[in-house]
């Protein structure tokens, strides 16, 4: 009962920049040389802050590319076996996270409020000091943490890679059994980063709907990453077989779960609006005030309303250049959404100057770099995969 | 029926065989084609060339109207018309506002959604239309596939459209008349029975109203208003006097009262004065003085009152040896039920603030009557 | 890059068919639209007798209700709400499985639901019909309840629009709507196989005018199809929306456990649930008394056991949120309302819930288990009690204790109440009862698109 379009097929090259590797590196070079001046020039808080903001980023985009390729083994869904190895690659964003995690480990009393002894004799945060915010346990669930994410990239990648070379359906097999154990650690790790990480910057407020927010986000993130992947694997020919059918499913789900997203964003919101109960609605009120309704403002029309209204047309879902466009959107709105739930709460007013444009070119340049190196992982397309065929032949 | 010809119609088995028809019968261009399938068979409407429909577009612009509509509405009737604060937002908070506004907004696209295809796209519901009085429609609704050749308002070349059907693989091939006179599915009645309905629909409705109206003054929701309980000054069968309302039961005091101690004046002269002589009971005393009691006894409390000579009573001159030598208790008795022509003052004092005043008449005592050592 | 030899696939990676047999379209017909046209067996008209029995009870009751006043049930200060809103919230809840079949399934294109979603669709009709009993009769004074409507009045008042009980009668009254029109769009198409089919004249006028004169022109199909996929978007926009608005009655409010701004997505998470639940029961009814074990086949009960399981998690993620936030959240009067969900007075309806929402649909890990009746009827049966008792928890634990000691009060249920719930599940079942009498449970013509040669070879293939 589904429409066909008229000319749907094979997808045409799309203009995009080729060969800027040693451009990107000069950059990230440039970047990483106003890095170390902020770490020795900007406040240590301004500096981890951006640490933290891009450890967030890579960490939601990589787990959100692998909860892509994990879902698809969980439901047995065969449209993306394609695509899948775009996602796993983005999924090794994850390592790059746990290499800025750690350093971010030894700093944790330069962010966090429940470091300093003053957080003895503040109500609401008082009384979790000793059963969940010390630094012994939150060193141990980061780094528990961090295993986690390294095991799962290491299977749902491992493994995949490994049927490109032997072909065994067995390891489909394998990888569908551990699609639920993957869910169950990344619900864990996904609320852990949401709560110690990100809300662990205002220990006295909570939201048990937090580390959904987190996983909306993440998960549109890695949608943003894998669709930006897949167009341009596709426009140098390099995924054949592939049309704009499966384009036009990766445009459904980036619109869907931006609905979702906004949904959740909106539900925390109006909830905490409505009840207006001091010890929660401070979060807001901080960010009601010294610019930063600016950057909420500027949050709800890049992640929400200019991507909505891209994508609700049909045709313009399964558009490779409009797709890109928006997936670019989002993943960059992402950016502003960590920077939101980061920056209101250590700092009054808007900060945003040469520290943060510095982290942004470096991490920005490395981020893409690090996507071009991944493209060395296995084959384009997860060749060793039983539902392969069947996976290029879907057409709506 | 008439033998004018409506359309020219084939049954395919498969939709292969369909779809492998229409462009062989729309390079000869005899007339409208339309294709009649139980389920949408894709590539249809791309061989037909049908155009892709509209309905998408009507709906995101009806949505946004809902969606308009519904948030200035909330905004107009909560911020201007009659604001009310709730929850202590402003009546002009838009947040409260979304949940309705999508609501509303689904609503309105599904309406358009639904009647528009229906009613605009499709013109459903039509009764009369040719193709279902044929013999073809019930294989049609079931498991055939059939392509009609109809005609394009001059007359059909009926001949060629069925050599054309055959040669491209239908069977059978049908000739589908026009029908001739209005039957009980024409428009005509079909007008007429949307009228009967609408007439019924607003009957119905001005019932309703006026039902609504009667309703709560009909049994049992007036029971409410009937209740058996006691209102102000009406009769009441069970008490003997008929009164519903009853005096309060005797010895029934005031909230705060409490009764005078001493039941005479000998009594009240052994009351001693429970308040200290201190700066704040003496500054409590002269205020009240000022206020109650210089009128008549004077500032300086020698009877010299600030009233005119033409008042008449002689107030006691509180420096008098017979003053000086009563106890405190006698004075706080006097303040309190009075004296010859001086009223009780027990309304405007109370008992702190009378023994403060005694405290006060013994200063003003001591000051007129000073003795040598008291200057030194 | 190119592939190695495949190997062969191993029996747990097959694709099921969710089909069984030589089905074609005519033979789907004759099958499925028989039975508006004969006359129903004899367990029908017992099962009818004994729902509409229950219904008819709990009609008498709620008009004793109406007649006598709010104080023959429960609720009692500080219980206000007790089983009228847990009813409403499990009606409303168990309505939203058949939009996400209906709906979210489609557009996902997952074509096993389309031998589903009719009955589906009509369950969430009837689910919705239940639930708006429960808010009209509770009002007290409910030939009142056109106040809930901003219409223009003497008294110069307008609805309180910042209410979410009154975004509730908006959230319902959408939802009602349009399951209505998406179930009836649905419906047209086979109306018109029925219409073509009677010989009997009376039943062929009513099928006519239904059928709207449908005539399976294909200029129509486009549009039709456009208007399905656009209601099948917006009806997915209302399963998170409705049951999220619901949810908002309780989470807007201070009261201690309410207060969770993981209500919304819990609620709809729960709400898929129960409705899976529900279909999954009259699924294995459906298609042992008609005989549709070709249309519906275990397959089909099999993946929907896989849903309840998965959404079971999410709800044991949710429970966990919860209760760990009440924790973290420092806030004593949490603390201890957390505590009473699951000791103190009603600790057992918190255990309850949690063993029959968490632990009993573990058993679908095994695929044994997903494709045994005893097992699947026994954990969809778990999983409606378990659902209607999380309602139950949330709504009398945290009201009976909140924040005034003086104030507690423990709530205890009239007959009346448990009568009018017994009433309500007695309704929804007699609507199923003549739905199944009167209209084709499957959507035919959806299923006859997704047959095997159904569709044009050229464009045929792979629908996942």
């Amino acid at each position: 009962m589904s429409e066909i379009e008229a000319g749907r097929g094979a997808v045409a090259p799309v203009k995009t920049r080729e060969g800027g590797e040693g451009l990107l590196a000069a950059l990230a070079l440039a970047g990483g040389a106003g890095v170390l001046a902020a770490f020795f020039g900007a406040p240590a808080v301004r500096f981890w802050a951006n640490v933290l903001l891009w450890f967030c980023f890579y960490a939601t985009v990589g787990l959100g590319a692998l909860f892509l390729a994990a879902l698809e083994h969980l439901v047995g869904a065969r449209w993306s076996v394609p695509l899948r190895r775009v996602a796993e690659r983005a999924g090794s964003l994850v390592l790059l996270a746990v290499l800025l995690g750690l350093p971010l480990l030894f700093s944790l009393s330069v962010l966090y409020p429940w470091t300093r002894p003053e957080a003895r004799h503040q109500p609401f945060v008082s009384g979790k000091l000793d059963g969940w915010l010390n630094v012994p346990f939150f060193t141990a669930r980061a780094l528990a943490t961090f295993a986690l994410w390294g095991l799962a990239f290491a299977v749902l990648a491992g493994l995949s890679l490994r049927q490109d070379r032997t072909a065994d359906p067995r390891l489909t097999l394998r990888l569908r059994r551990f699609a639920p154990a993957f869910m169950a650690l990344y619900a864990v790790t996904v609320t852990l980063l949401a709560f110690d990480w990100l809300g662990g910057l205002e220990p006295a407020w909570y939201s048990d709907i937090f580390g959904v927010y987190v996983f909306a986000g993440s998960f549109l993130a890695g949608l943003s990453a894998t669709a930006l992947g897949t167009v341009r694997l596709l426009s140098r020919g390099r995924l054949p077989g592939v049309e704009r059918d499966h384009l036009y499913n990766l445009g459904g789900f980036l619109f869907a779960f931006l609905v979702f997203w906004s949904y959740i964003g909106f539900a925390q919101y109006l909830l905490m609006w409505y009840a207006n109960l001091p010890e929660e609605v401070f979060y807001y009120a901080d960010r009601a005030q010294g610019g930063w309704p600016w950057v909420m403002a500027a949050l709800a029309l890049l992640h929400f309303v200019l991507p909505f209204f891209a994508l609700l047309p049909r045709d313009r879902k399964g558009d490779p250049t409009l797709l890109r466009r928006a997936a670019a959107l989002v993943l960059v709105a992402h950016l502003l959404d960590l920077y939101g739930l980061i920056f209101p709460s250590l700092s009054k007013t808007v900060v945003f100057s040469w520290p943060e444009a510095a982290f942004a070119l470096a991490f920005g340049s490395l981020l893409c770099l690090w996507m071009r190196r991944a493209q060395s992982l296995g084959a384009d397309m997860p060749v060793g995969d039983p539902f392969l065929r069947e996976g290029l032949e879907f057409r709506l | 029926m008439s033998d004018k010809a409506f359309a020219v119609l084939g049954l395919f088995d498969s939709p292969d065989g369909l779809l492998a028809a229409i462009p062989r019968l729309r390079a000869l261009g005899l007339g409208r084609l339309e294709a009649y399938t139980p389920y949408p068979v894709h590539g249809v409407e791309k061989a037909l060339g049908l155009k892709k429909s509209p309905l998408a577009g009507m709906v995101l612009v009806m949505g946004l109207v809902g969606a308009l509509s519904a948030f200035l509405f909330q905004f107009w009737a909560t911020g201007i018309d009659y604001p009310i604060v709730v929850g202590g937002k402003s009546p002009l908070a838009w947040q409260a506002y979304i949940p309705i506004v999508f609501e509303v907004m689904v609503l309105f696209a599904t309406f358009t959604a639904g009647l528009g295809m229906l009613l605009l796209l499709n013109r459903l519901p039509f009764y009369g239309h040719p193709v279902l009085s044929s013999r073809a429609i019930a294989a049609v609704t079931r498991d055939r596939f059939a392509l009609a050749v109809e005609a394009l308002g001059e007359e059909l070349d009926v001949q060629a459209a069925r050599r054309a059907l055959e040669e491209a693989g239908a069977s059978p091939v049908e000739v589908v008349p026009l029908p001739a006179s209005d039957g009980p599915y024409s428009p005509n009645a079909l007008l007429r029975g949307l009228l009967a309905i609408a007439a019924s629909c607003l009957a119905a409705g001005l019932l309703t109203y006026w039902g609504i109206k009667l309703m709560p003054v009909l049994p049992p929701m007036v029971h409410m208003e009937d209740q058996p309980r006691v209102n102000a000054q009406a009769p009441s069968a069970f008490f003997a006097d008929g009164h519903a309302m009853r005096l309060p039961a005797p010895g029934t005091v005031a909230r705060g009262f409490l009764p005078y101690g001493p039941a005479s004046r000998e009594e009240a002269a052994a009351l001693p004065n429970p308040l200290p002589r201190d700066a704040a009971v003496l500054a409590l005393g002269k205020a009240r003085y000022g206020t109650f009691c210089a009128v008549c006894h004077g500032p300086l409390g020698d009877g010299v009152p600030t009233l005119t000579a033409a008042y008449g009573a002689k107030p006691a001159n509180l420096q008098s040896r017979t003053v000086r030598e009563y106890p405190d208790g006698v004075i706080f008795d006097v303040i309190t039920r009075g004296k010859n022509a001086m009223p009780s003052y027990a309304w405007a004092l109370t008992e702190e603030e009378r023994w403060a005043v005694v405290h006060y008449v013994r200063v003003l005592e001591r000051a007129q009557n000073a003795r040598d050592e008291d200057l030194k | 890059m190119s592939a190695p030899a495949p190997s062969p696939l191993p029996e747990e990676l097959a694709v099921p068919r969710y089909l069984e047999g030589e089905v074609t379209a005519g033979s789907l017909d004759d099958q499925v639209l028989a039975f508006p046209e004969r006359k129903p067996p004899l367990k029908w008209f017992v099962a009818f007798a004994f729902t509409a029995a229950l219904a008819a009870a709990g009609f008498g009751f709620i008009g004793y209700t109406i007649a006598t006043g709010i104080g023959v049930w429960g609720n009692n200060r500080p219980v206000f709400w007790a089983f009228d809103i847990i009813n409403f919230v499990f009606w409303v809840g168990i309505g939203h499985a058949g939009t996400l079949i209906s709906a979210i399934l489609f557009l996902f294109r997952k074509t096993w639901r389309n031998a589903i979603a009719r009955f589906s669709e009509a369950m969430t009709i009837f689910a919705v019909m239940c639930a708006g009993l429960f808010p009209l009769i509770h009002v007290g004074r409910p030939w009142l309840a056109f106040w809930l409507f901003p219409y223009p009045n003497q008294r110069a008042l307008w609805t309180n629009f910042r209410s979410p009980l009154l975004w509730d009668v908006f959230a319902v009254s959408t939802y009602f709507s349009v399951s209505l029109m998406f179930w009836y769009l649905g419906l047209v198409p086979d109306l018109a196989s029925l219409r073509e089919r009677t010989t009997h004249p009376l039943r062929k006028k009513i099928y006519t005018v239904l059928s709207l004169g449908w005539r399976g022109a294909a200029s129509h199909w486009v549009h039709y199809e456009k208007a399905y996929l656009l209601l099948a978007g917006l009806a997915t926009g209302l399963v998170l929306s409705v049951h999220s608005v619901v949810s908002f009655d309780f989470a807007v409010s201070v009261v201690p456990g309410w207060h969770m701004t993981i209500f919304p997505p819990y609620f709809v998470a729960g709400a898929i649930f129960a409705g899976f639940a529900m279909v999954v029961l009259v699924l294995v009814v459906v298609r042992e008394s008609m005989d549709l074990q070709n249309l519906i086949t275990l397959d089909h009960l099999e993946v929907m056991n896989k849903v309840i399981l998965g959404v079971s998690c999410l709800m044991a993620y949710s429970y966990f949120m919860e209760a760990f936030t009440a924790w973290y959240s420092m806030n004593p009067y949490l603390h201890h309302i957390f505590r009473q969900y699951v000791s103190g007075t009603y600790g057992w309806a918190g255990i309850l819930t949690l063993s029959c929402n968490v632990l009993a649909p573990q058993v679908f890990w095994f695929r044994r288990a997903r494709r045994s009746y005893p097992v699947m009827i026994l954990v969809a049966l778990c999983v409606t009690v378990g659902m209607w008792f999380e309602r139950f928890v949330i709504i009398v634990i945290s009201l009976h204790q909140d924040f005034l000691p003086s104030a507690w009060h423990l709530y205890k249920p009239t007959p009346v109440d448990f009568a009018i719930l017994l009433g309500s599940f007695g309704l929804f079942f007699t609507l199923v009862l003549l739905f199944a009498r009167i209209l084709p449970v499957i959507a035919t013509t959806e299923v006859k698109a997704i047959l095997p040669g159904a569709q044009p070879h050229r464009h045929g293939g792979g629908h996942e």
